[in-house]
């Protein structure tokens, strides 16, 4: 009796052992895709992953062009920066440095940007989806993400001239072949984003109205002035006619590089730079002044305009800002211990990016024109000292010993750069104004001078145009006013043409807008300038001659703000420029003769034209067998 | 805290109670017995004498002799002499003794029975453990290898250490000796898949368990471990065979009376090998010869005042000189342990219940300035019931009841974290802590720091003070795995002759919690010093990290999960005319898991399997076997059209030894058999283990890292869209292909040899698909695209010898050697021949050839540039192996020995008599290579330029370093370690190099214990009936030709190291 008890036990423990779809556990309603673009507000969230591949420009380790070139050192060993690497001459086909093409080593995956961008514009594009979206949101949206992929397309341009074309997503499951597209020639890229430019701005508002949620979204003033840095950066001698790509070909032939020149590719670039430039004064967009606070001197005012074109945050020279990558541990890398009640506050004070002395010595004299043309200016005793007066205290210490290199220097030199002897105006100055205010004092047994093996500068120099003026240095911490990263600002816009118009052979047309960049600075215009000052007086009468002078303007007016290292590539100049020494005062001196010894900290090798182009990481060419790697490695 | 000592004796007087409660629950239940005995009154009763003895006519002291059914028993003098009183005149008596079969005798009114009792050897061997039942060994064809549970009886509080060498077919090497994180790694034959899961299934008692189940499972309650290697034993698994399986079975009770055991064990472990580290004034002297040598402008960290200053010994605060490991550490930890089991039955039930108690100590110094233990401190409590239970004469009911306890007190991140801060911490920039006296009003210890790069006081405390991390705090965790299974075994008898129907139910709980109490240390740093008084002042320089004087408290991870298993089978076992037997099985399972805290919907989903097996089995004679099984095993992860594998195996067997015609020789060959299997096995553990579904794509609605945001403060942000992996519904099994030919061979009744030949070929391995970057893919596309072979020999000899006067010598030596190579391997055609995996094994590593080191400048700028990083003269020089003038990743060749060994052995010997016995065991492993870790041991600074985490190691400079490196006075192109330099030289650590590769070949004397059994006379005043003391040493010799650290941890070497062990013991029997 009690045996059939357990066996039948045993069979009703069998009996749940019903089969059917025990290993069937997914249940409905796992997110898939199509949930994505179901509504608004999810769809809203594809929108910020598009935008979310913007490389990040507000971070030396995130922007190639702050520490890529000349403009900024560090000490070494100890700062292993991705992008600081190429300026060191460490790029290599292993695995390459700041590689946007994949994602590595500081770079950002731009095609899987391109990939979602191009999701999303499926999608959206699709009026049966995302049911809530009213039409002018859909247009909005429509002609962000067209613009933020003509811009991932421009990056990658930029960097790598020919690269493959992404318009339309490839399946997972398509053969291999199609997978592996081929790249595509410059002209082909550069019609491709102008194109794509274009049908951006039909769909983009001209500007934000909801400026607490909005402002830094995407507007016609933007598209166009990409668009201009496009045709301008097409239109230079590294993309329009270069030689030394005339042989560079694909695997069937086809030449990615045109080497004819195009004078017709400047005119366009003009015409590109015009629009824009209409299109911001819409917006009100102008150069930048410095208007409150009357207790400061003129001369601080002007310097602060020209700091303030950068760090006031949505200042309205700004075209277009990135909200998403706001300014803030920048600022702390780069700046000095200069307040006195916190000399040993390295923690937020880390002054680690040092602007070296080939970029100080580009910075005008007073009278506007370069340091060895200015016929007043002492060129030859420039590594002499003497002592500050009363009449230079708003830029120099006074009574202190500083380089006669540091006197009678722009006001951008002062407001760009903090060095030994100069003055530092900053809103929490304790004496309220610019009067007694901060000062960098940096030789050996200064107060500024160099504390230990880390967080110093090794140049003798500070960026204090990276810095906002609201930045306090506290005891052992600090408050940063972030602001937007100033990724496209009208005076670039100004500078790209009258470059423009003087390839095009408009130079008088030019100086325009040269001078209303000079103006905000605090200089007389080119023509007088020149004409007074220079040892060459009739320099900017030749194309050339003016040419060298728009070169020069713009390494001033937009230092450290990540343009020199793409200039120096599309002039073509890099060759030149970026095979020299880099130089920094001997900063472990106590005298100012032993101290103003320029000092090399590094021999430069730019190999043209191999380090013009990026290299393909050289696995990645076994991966596409229809990619070909760019000249010379 | 006092307190918490109470509370740690508190827990262990809970632990006795516990113990004592789990005992007296059998009592009860059989005390039931003594009242049906009552029942039986009427019947007459004698009293019984004799003497037992052995088959060589010696007398047998200690046999238990027991009226079957009752607790009435006694127990044989020394002389074997035994009166049992109160015998029913129709009982039935049963001696019993260990070693030897029990015997049943009817007393059918005898006064007086004489016994002898057989040896057990042959009965012991007689059965081995298979999937989902036993077979007769003589008739198995399968490849398992079993161990008794006496060999893995090593002093420590994980069995997973003492696997290594003791079992043929068995890969295993332990990299860590921290208390609590000491499991060794193991495989079964070597590792043939690219899966999350390389290691085997382990099941105990049928039920599937981890390999922390494992490791905290007793010894002294195993009843049976074996492992299942070849196709035929593991098919029945199905889709979680493929990698082999353990199978432990622990005891139950045996008719009988109450016998205790108790083993109780104190061991003291210390650091089998302690890496040395150069003394302080060598460390500042090297560092700015680091410093110097690769920036001759840069200042010294270090000035001559500082390092003379120390030298001479001055002010040991404010030039302070730590040997922190001689301050932090203690040389030996002492680790007790206790087991108790007690065992018996009669009537309708057995009972095997045992209860055990570890500690484990770290070897960190207790520190009388702090209020609180923060040393290591693991107590690990077990408790396990099996209960066998007659319900019917034909229906057997078992319940097993266990549970683990771990619970842990230790320093803030663990032992390891502490060993390595401990290791890792520049010995000369701060002192341990101030004397109180310099801050009389500071209710805190002033801990020393310094600021980063800033002689004197700064601003901040940069550094990692390994004192100040050890006292400001501890860990407490717990984790609970309890187990509880019900068995129905019915007897089909009254059906058919030998038909068996099971069931089983089981569910097991797991859960995990840790918290930790500490404060925010108070960091000083020298602010001033007068060298002329001595006198010096201390500056507080974390005020930014808000230090506190009291505990804050965190709440850690915590862990839960639940298991429910059950199990039906249906078997069938007969022999038909004395020479056919004809065995059955089908089993039917099914497993689910749910855990608490997965982090993502998909991973939440509970884990599920579900199968049937089969085997068929039938031997002819015992001469001849065949053997067929299956598993049909269905995995949740696939799509429904590949979620179902059906796994076949078939073997055979012929026992040469049982054929008419063997009978001349038997006497030398007492044993011959040839066995040969092959099967097809699944495993489903395939990719990454959060891929739970392969079919399914994972988009991620709310990614941070895809975020942007907008507006004048920035402040109208969203999270991104993401997709972590694309929906593939063609991913299915992959599928090893197993065949095994082994051979069984026994001489002269004393040794008998198994040798098994075993080659395996798995396919349809998932591999990522290389795609081309311009597809922008966010998550890898993949497929079954890969194939790989292995092949191997595992063999084992075991040899066993009585001598006269009671002498007996035992020996035994195992080897495994497992090989795997690719077939077939996603990658592209490379120019470069040697870059392909095809042919090389699955742990082959891949490097660069380092030629030497670079002997000047010429010599750089002559050489093919280097693309890791900068580098210069007495850095590595790298061969260029395809000749394209660049040293890139397309030079790098297969390097050395596989990093899992392929070859294991080991071997030992025991012999005694009856009083004292001894045994020695070596264990060995060969062909792997390791590497020297060059960045964990790369000296000085290590902080990356974007690590803004305030808190960085400076890594000490190990002796070897120091006295051996290439420098500019001494051009030692090939010294042990590179230019020394202040941060890390990536050309020399980041590619792998042959510059730090070593041979993993090693030889340790695993094992060596001493035991003295006491004679009964002198015991049976105290009612023992057995007692045996021993002592044992673990890890007490290394043979290899590597001497910087243990070998064993491979190129962990500032890692926790592994523990040499002296251990003392009893074992009492009552």
């Amino acid at each position: 009796m009690t045996t059939k008890k357990i066996l039948l036990s045993i069979l009703l423990i069998g009996s749940f052992f019903s089969c059917g779809d025990y290993l069937d556990i997914v249940p409905d309603k796992i997110a898939t895709i199509e949930n994505a673009f179901a509504n608004k507000n999810e769809a809203e969230k594809y929108l910020m992953t598009c935008y979310s591949y913007i490389p990040a420009h507000h971070e030396h380790t995130g922007n190639v062009g702050l520490m890529g070139a000349d403009e900024l050192w560090a000490y070494y060993p100890g700062s292993d920066f991705d992008p600081w690497m190429i300026a060191r001459g460490q790029q290599n086909t292993n695995d390459p440095y700041m590689n946007y093409w994949e994602g590595r080593r500081g770079g950002r995956a731009l095609y899987n940007a391109l990939r979602d961008c191009n999701i999303f514009l499926e999608n959206v594009e699709d009026t049966n989806k995302v049911p809530d979206l009213t039409s002018t949101m859909r247009q909005r949206w429509i002609g962000e993400v067209k613009f933020l992929k003509a811009y991932y397309h421009f990056l990658l341009f930029r960097m790598y001239g020919p690269i493959v074309i992404v318009d339309k997503n490839i399946a997972i499951d398509a053969p291999p072949l199609e997978m592996q597209k081929k790249r595509s020639s410059v002209d082909e890229v550069v019609n491709y984003i102008a194109g794509l430019l274009d049908e951006a701005y039909e769909y983009l508002p001209q500007e934000v109205t909801n400026k607490t949620e909005e402002l830094g979204r995407i507007t016609k003033p933007i598209a166009l002035t990409l668009k201009a840095k496009l045709l301008v950066t097409a239109a230079s001698p590294l993309f329009n006619g270069n030689s030394d790509y005339a042989d560079f070909t694909d695997k069937e032939g086809v030449h990615l590089f045109n080497a004819e020149y195009d004078q017709n590719k400047w005119l366009k670039a003009a015409e590109a730079c015009y629009d824009a430039i209409e299109s911001c004064k819409l917006n009100n967009i102008q150069l930048y002044t410095f208007k409150s606070n009357d207790r400061l001197s003129d001369t601080t005012k002007i310097q602060m305009s020209i700091r303030n074109s950068i760090g006031e945050k949505w200042n309205n020279e700004l075209i277009w800002g990135l909200s998403g990558r706001a300014v803030n541990n920048l600022q702390s890398v780069c700046m000095a211990r200069i307040d006195p009640a916190n000399l040993g506050n390295m923690w937020a004070a880390q002054e680690r990016l040092n602007p070296t002395i080939e970029i100080a010595n580009n910075f005008y004299t007073d009278n506007g024109v370069p340091l060895n043309e200015d016929k007043t200016w002492d060129y030859s005793g420039r590594y002499t000292s003497q002592v500050a007066g009363t009449q230079e205290r708003f830029n120099l210490a006074e009574g202190y010993v500083t380089a006669k290199l540091n006197y009678h220097r722009e006001n951008r030199y002062y407001a760009n750069l903090a060095f030994d002897g100069s003055v530092w105006y900053m809103q929490n100055s304790r004496s309220g104004s610019d009067e007694n205010t901060f000062t960098v004092k940096a030789r050996m047994g200064q107060p500024q001078a160099k504390l230990g093996a880390y967080n110093y500068s090794v140049t003798g120099y500070w960026p204090k145009k990276l810095i906002s003026w609201k930045f306090v240095l506290s005891s052992n911490s600090s408050t940063t006013e972030w602001f937007p990263w100033p990724e496209l600002r009208l005076a670039d816009l100004y500078l790209l043409y009258a470059e423009a118009l003087n390839e095009s052979d408009q130079t008088i047309a030019a100086l325009e807008w040269i001078d209303l960049v000079r103006e905000r600075a605090g200089l007389k215009g080119v023509n007088e300038s020149w004409t007074t000052y220079s040892t060459k007086p009739d320099k900017f009468k030749t194309k050339a001659g003016l040419r060298e002078i728009i070169q020069q303007e713009r390494t001033i007016e937009l230092a450290f703000e990540g343009q020199r290292f793409w200039d120096l590539r599309r002039w073509k100049t890099a060759a030149t420029v970026l095979n020299q020494k880099i130089h920094g005062w001997d900063i472990d001196q106590e005298v100012p003769e032993a101290y103003y010894r320029p000092k090399v900290l590094f021999d430069q090798e730019f190999v043209a034209p191999r380090d013009y182009l990026w290299p393909l990481r050289e696995e990645s060419l076994y991966y596409n067998k229809s990619l070909v790697q760019n000249p010379g490695w | 805290m006092r307190k918490a000592q109470c509370i740690r004796f508190g827990s262990l007087f809970k632990t006795c109670i516990l113990i004592s409660l789990l005992m007296l629950f059998p009592f009860h239940l059989f005390a039931v017995n003594g009242i049906n005995e009552t029942s039986e009154e009427l019947q007459q009763r004698i009293a019984v004498k004799g003497i037992v003895k052995d088959e060589s006519d010696l007398p047998l002291a200690g046999v238990t002799v027991l009226v079957k059914g009752t607790t009435n028993a006694t127990m044989t003098s020394t002389n074997g002499e035994y009166t049992l009183k109160n015998v029913p005149v129709e009982a039935v008596l049963v001696y019993s003794f260990i070693g030897m079969q029990t015997a049943e005798v009817e007393v059918k009114h005898q006064t007086s029975i004489d016994v002898v009792l057989k040896e057990d050897a042959v009965k012991m061997d007689d059965v081995v453990v298979v999937a989902f039942g036993t077979q007769k060994k003589e008739s198995m064809i399968s490849s398992i290898s079993t161990v008794s549970p006496g060999d893995l009886k090593v002093p420590s509080s994980n069995l997973t250490t003492a696997l290594a060498g003791r079992l043929a077919g068995i890969i295993a090497y332990q990299r860590s000796g921290e208390p609590g994180k000491d499991n060794a790694d193991f495989f079964i034959r070597g590792v043939t898949t690219f899966g999350y899961k390389k290691d085997p299934l382990i099941l105990i008692d049928g039920i599937e368990s981890t390999s922390t189940d494992l490791s905290r499972l007793q010894p002294d309650d195993i009843q049976a471990f074996s492992i299942l290697k070849d196709a035929t034993a593991t098919a029945l698994y199905g889709a979680r065979g493929a990698n082999g399986v353990i199978q432990i079975t622990t005891k139950e009770g045996k008719e009988g009376p109450l016998k205790v055991s108790v083993r109780f064990e104190n061991s003291w472990s210390s650091n089998t090998s302690d890496i040395e580290l150069a003394d302080p004034i060598t460390f500042m002297q090297m560092a700015n010869e680091a410093t110097r040598t690769r920036n001759p402008q840069e200042a010294l960290p270090y000035s001559y005042e500082k390092i003379e200053r120390t030298r001479q010994g001055l002010n040991p605060y404010v030039y302070p000189a730590n040997d922190w490991r001689e301050m932090l550490m203690k040389n030996t930890a002492y680790n007790p342990r206790l087991n108790v089991n007690i065992s018996g039955g009669g009537g309708i039930g057995r009972y095997y219940v045992a209860a055990s108690y570890n500690k484990d100590n770290g070897n960190l110094k207790m520190d009388k300035r702090n209020n609180f233990n923060n040393n290591i401190n693991l107590e690990t409590y077990q408790l396990r019931s099996n209960i066998n239970l007659d319900l019917t004469k034909t229906t057997q009911a078992i319940v097993r009841l266990s549970g683990t306890f771990d619970d842990y007190t230790g320093p803030i991140d663990g032992g390891e974290a502490m060993y390595k801060k401990i290791m890792g911490t520049n010995p000369v920039l701060f002192p341990a802590y101030y004397p109180s006296s310099l801050q009389p009003q500071a209710n805190h210890i002033l801990f020393g720091n310094a600021t980063r790069g800033v002689e004197g006081a700064g601003t901040s405390a940069d550094y990692t003070n390994p004192y100040a991390e050890m006292v400001k705090g501890y860990t407490d965790y717990s984790r609970s795995q309890m187990d509880a299974t019900i068995e129905l075994k019915q007897d089909l008898r009254f059906i058919t002759q030998g038909l068996n129907v099971r069931a089983m139910f089981n569910t097991s709980r797991y859960s995990y919690y840790s918290i930790s109490r500490k404060y925010n240390p108070y960091y000083y740093a020298v602010g001033s010093y007068d060298k002329l008084t001595d006198s010096y002042t201390i500056a507080q320089i974390n005020e930014k990290d808000n230090p506190t004087e009291y505990l804050d408290y965190n709440e850690n991870s915590k862990d839960i999960s639940s298991a429910v298993y059950i199990e039906a089978a249906l078997s069938y076992n007969r022999q038909f005319n004395e020479k056919h037997d004809l065995g059955g099985l089908l089993v039917f399972q099914r497993r689910e898991k749910l855990e608490a805290n997965r982090g993502d919907l998909q991973k939440s989903l509970p884990y599920r399997n579900q199968g049937l097996s089969g085997r068929f089995t039938y031997a002819y004679d015992n001469r001849y076997m065949a053997e067929f099984n299956f598993g049909y095993n269905g995995s949740e992860r696939f799509y429904k059209t590949n979620r179902y594998g059906f796994f076949p195996a078939v073997g055979a067997g012929w026992s040469v030894s049982n054929e008419k015609f063997w009978k001349p020789v038997s006497k030398i060959v007492s044993k011959l058999k040839f066995k040969a299997t092959y099967g097809l096995v699944g495993n489903d553990a395939i990719g990454s283990e959060d891929d739970r579904f392969f079919y399914l794509s994972n988009v991620n609605m709310n990614d941070g890292g895809k975020s942007y945001s907008f507006g004048e403060n920035f402040q109208y942000g969203k999270n991104g869209i993401s997709i972590s992996r694309y929906e593939n519904r063609d991913i299915g099994w992959e599928k090893s292909y197993k065949s095994n030919f082994g051979m069984e061979l026994g001489l002269f009744n004393d040794f008998e040899f198994q040798i098994d030949y075993f080659t395996e070929k798995r396919t349809n391995i998932l591999m990522d698909r290389s795609v081309s970057p311009s597809m922008g893919l966010s998550a890898k596309v993949r497929a079954n695209v890969g194939e790989a072979k292995a092949k191997g020999v595992d063999m084992s000899l075991d040899y066993k010898k009585m001598l006269p006067k009671n002498y007996w010598v035992q020996a035994r030596g195992n080897f495994t050697y497992a090989h795997s190579e690719f077939l077939k391997y996603e990658e592209p055609e490379y120019n470069e021949k040697y870059r392909s995996h095809i042919g090389q094994s699955l742990n082959q590593q891949y490097g660069l050839i380092a030629e030497r080191l670079f002997i000047d400048e010429y010599d750089v700028a002559n050489s093919p540039r280097q693309t890791w990083s900068e580098y210069g003269p007495g850095d590595i020089k790298y061969v260029d192996m395809n000749g394209d003038g660049v040293i890139t990743d397309a030079d790098m060749v297969p390097i050395g020995y596989p990093t899992v060994p392929e070859i294991v052995y080991g071997f030992g010997f025991s012999a005694g008599n009856n009083r004292v016995d001894f045994s020695m065991f070596f264990q060995g492993s060969a062909r792997s290579s390791f590497w020297i870790n060059a960045q964990d041991t790369s000296p000085f600074d290590h902080k990356s330029p974007d690590d803004y985490n305030p808190y960085h190691r400076d890594v000490p400079l190990i002796k070897a370093y120091a006295d051996n490196h290439w420098s500019e006075s001494n051009r030692n192109i090939y010294a042990l370690w590179p230019r020394l330099s202040p941060t890390l030289v990536r050309n020399n650590t980041d590619p792998r190099n042959t510059w730090f590769m070593r041979n993993g070949a090693f030889l340790r004397l695993k094992s060596v214990e001493v035991g003295y059994t006491f004679p009964e006379h002198m015991l049976r005043k105290l009612h023992v009936s057995s007692l045996r003391a021993y002592a044992s040493g673990t890890n007490l010799l290394l043979f290899s030709g590597f001497n910087l650290w243990d070998i064993e941890m491979g190129g962990n070497g500032l890692g926790y190291p592994i523990q040499r062990v002296i251990n003392l013991g009893v074992q009492v029997n009552f």
